[in-house]
């Protein structure tokens, strides 16, 4: 009776032991299967490295390529007043676009999310002193509002096809990827962007009561703003004859 | 009696070894599963890979092509160099280009239009237009017209009086708001009608009534107002 009590026991244990041996190596093999994936993963972080390589210069040439155009343009045209008053305009254009670097007059905003502290404000709605998409969208359009001729936030030119835009908890503008703190950057009438940016129940204001971090709203008298990095190609607009 | 005790004491002991071996294996088998884990971050760090591989290869094309262009015209031009009649015609071409792009000229193209009404709980706000132009922007839209009126990369919006009218670039507005874009109708309606996210279904929870009807041929007429800027300067590059 005895014997055939440990009998029962034991095989029961060989059982479970049996089992937890292979759970092991089902396990044992798809670690062998993480191994490669890094290896997969490796050869892929080299491959985006080189292709960002490779747009990096084929972005420098780009540059070298459209200073040689204006150049050869401005060349071209000059024998004749009416072209060369369209390459005028052409440039104009260009700035107008974003396509240029440019300087100026007028203000710069530095802000950043709140820090969470123990206030009524923030264990009521944390997210209020983070700053968001529709935020920066807001403050965009405030600044045109004021006159802003152009903008910059965190190195990333608005222009006319820029959207700003949120992936989880990503904002991307002209599809790159920016974050706290924000730089945004406006050349315009100095005193004009100043006093909208700054007055009572301006949307910074308003961002400001909620608990974002607005550190500073400065007046500055030359502001260099670079160029729109991305490529414009129109494809579907034609224009009415 | 004592036999008895003895046997017990083998079984007690046989029992505390196995006992023990499942331990050791159940150890095993946490720190596998915590790497199992590990592994599905692994993964979707690839997918996170794959994407932005794919991203900057895309953008690589994209300055190709313009730098092929950029080449192109420059050979064009050292071509007509010193013919300044047909060097007047290369620069019509490419301000015309330019002009479609700044928003000076009339256009036409697929799209998609899009009406924005009040309703007896909802009025249309600015905030309403200013997030669909930024998602119509998202989809790749080439020009942008609220009631005719040309968006173009300083246009505003701004509530006045409540929220009966709107103004677009400085123009009084009154709903409902007919919004064109040209740009790929397919890819611009499927932004729009996201479930749950995209817009159509947001300015619904809002209570606005919104209507997206994909169209063949649009046409936006050209920004009406000036153009010019008075604070900028183009920074010439001191090398």
């Amino acid at each position: 009776m005895n014997k055939k009590q440990i009998g029962i026991t034991l095989g029961i244990m060989c059982l479970i032991l049996t089992f937890g041996v292979t759970l092991q190596i089902r396990t044992m093999n798809s670690a062998s299967s993480t191994a490669s994936q890094t290896l997969a993963d490796n050869e892929l972080r080299d491959s985006v490295l080189k292709w960002k390589e490779k747009y990096d210069n084929i972005s420098e040439e780009l540059k070298r390529a459209e200073k040689v155009l204006e150049g050869v343009r401005q060349t071209a045209t000059q024998d004749n007043v009416t072209a060369s008053a369209k390459e005028e305009e052409l440039k104009k254009n260009q700035t107008m676009l974003g396509l240029t670097d440019v300087k100026g007059s007028g203000i710069v905003i530095e802000l950043q999310d709140g820090k969470l502290d123990n206030s009524f404000l923030t264990i009521a709605e944390p997210s209020k002193v983070l700053v968001h998409y529709e935020d920066l969208l807001s403050l965009v359009n405030e600044l045109r509002n004021s006159g802003a001729e152009a903008i910059q936030i965190n190195g990333q030119r608005i222009v006319n096809t820029s959207a700003i835009t949120c992936e989880g908890t990503v904002i991307k503008i002209n599809g790159e990827r920016i974050g706290s703190p924000f730089t945004i950057k406006a050349i315009g009438s100095q005193a004009l962007l100043y006093g909208q940016i700054t007055r009572e129940g301006s949307y910074l204001n308003t961002m400001k009561d909620t608990g974002v971090d607005v550190v500073s709203v400065t007046q500055e008298d030359e502001i260099t703003i670079e160029k729109y990095t991305g490529t414009m190609n129109f494809k579907y607009i034609k224009s009415v004859k | 009696m004592k036999k008895v005790k003895l046997n017990n004491m083998a079984v007690s002991f046989v029992m505390f070894i196995v006992c023990v071996c499942l331990m050791c294996v159940m150890f095993m088998q946490f720190r596998t599963v915590e790497e199992t884990d590990i592994t599905d971050i692994k993964n979707m760090r690839e997918a996170e890979l794959r994407k932005s591989l794919a991203e900057w290869k895309s953008k690589y094309e994209e300055v190709e092509e313009q730098l092929n262009n950029t080449n192109q015209k420059i050979k064009e031009y050292n071509e007509k160099i010193g013919k300044s009649e047909e060097a007047a015609e290369l620069i019509d071409k490419e301000l015309e280009q330019s002009n479609l792009a700044v928003g000076k000229t009339d256009v036409e193209g697929e799209g998609v239009v899009i009406t924005l009404k009040d309703t007896e709980e909802k009025d249309v706000e600015g905030w309403d237009l200013l997030n669909l132009i930024n998602e119509l922007k998202y989809a790749g839209a080439e020009a942008i017209s609220v009631n005719d009126v040309r968006i173009i990369n300083t246009s505003e919006i701004a509530d006045l009086g409540g929220y009966s009218y709107i103004s677009v670039g400085q123009q009084r507005l009154e709903g409902p708001y007919v919004v064109k874009a040209i740009g790929s109708q397919a890819y611009l309606s499927s932004i729009l009608n996201l479930k749950d996210s995209g817009y159509v279904d947001q300015s619904k929870s809002r209570g606005i009534d919104v209507k997206v009807e994909p169209n063949k041929k649009i046409e936006i007429p050209k920004y009406n107002g000036e153009m010019a800027y008075k604070y900028l300067k183009v920074e010439e590059e001191t090398k």
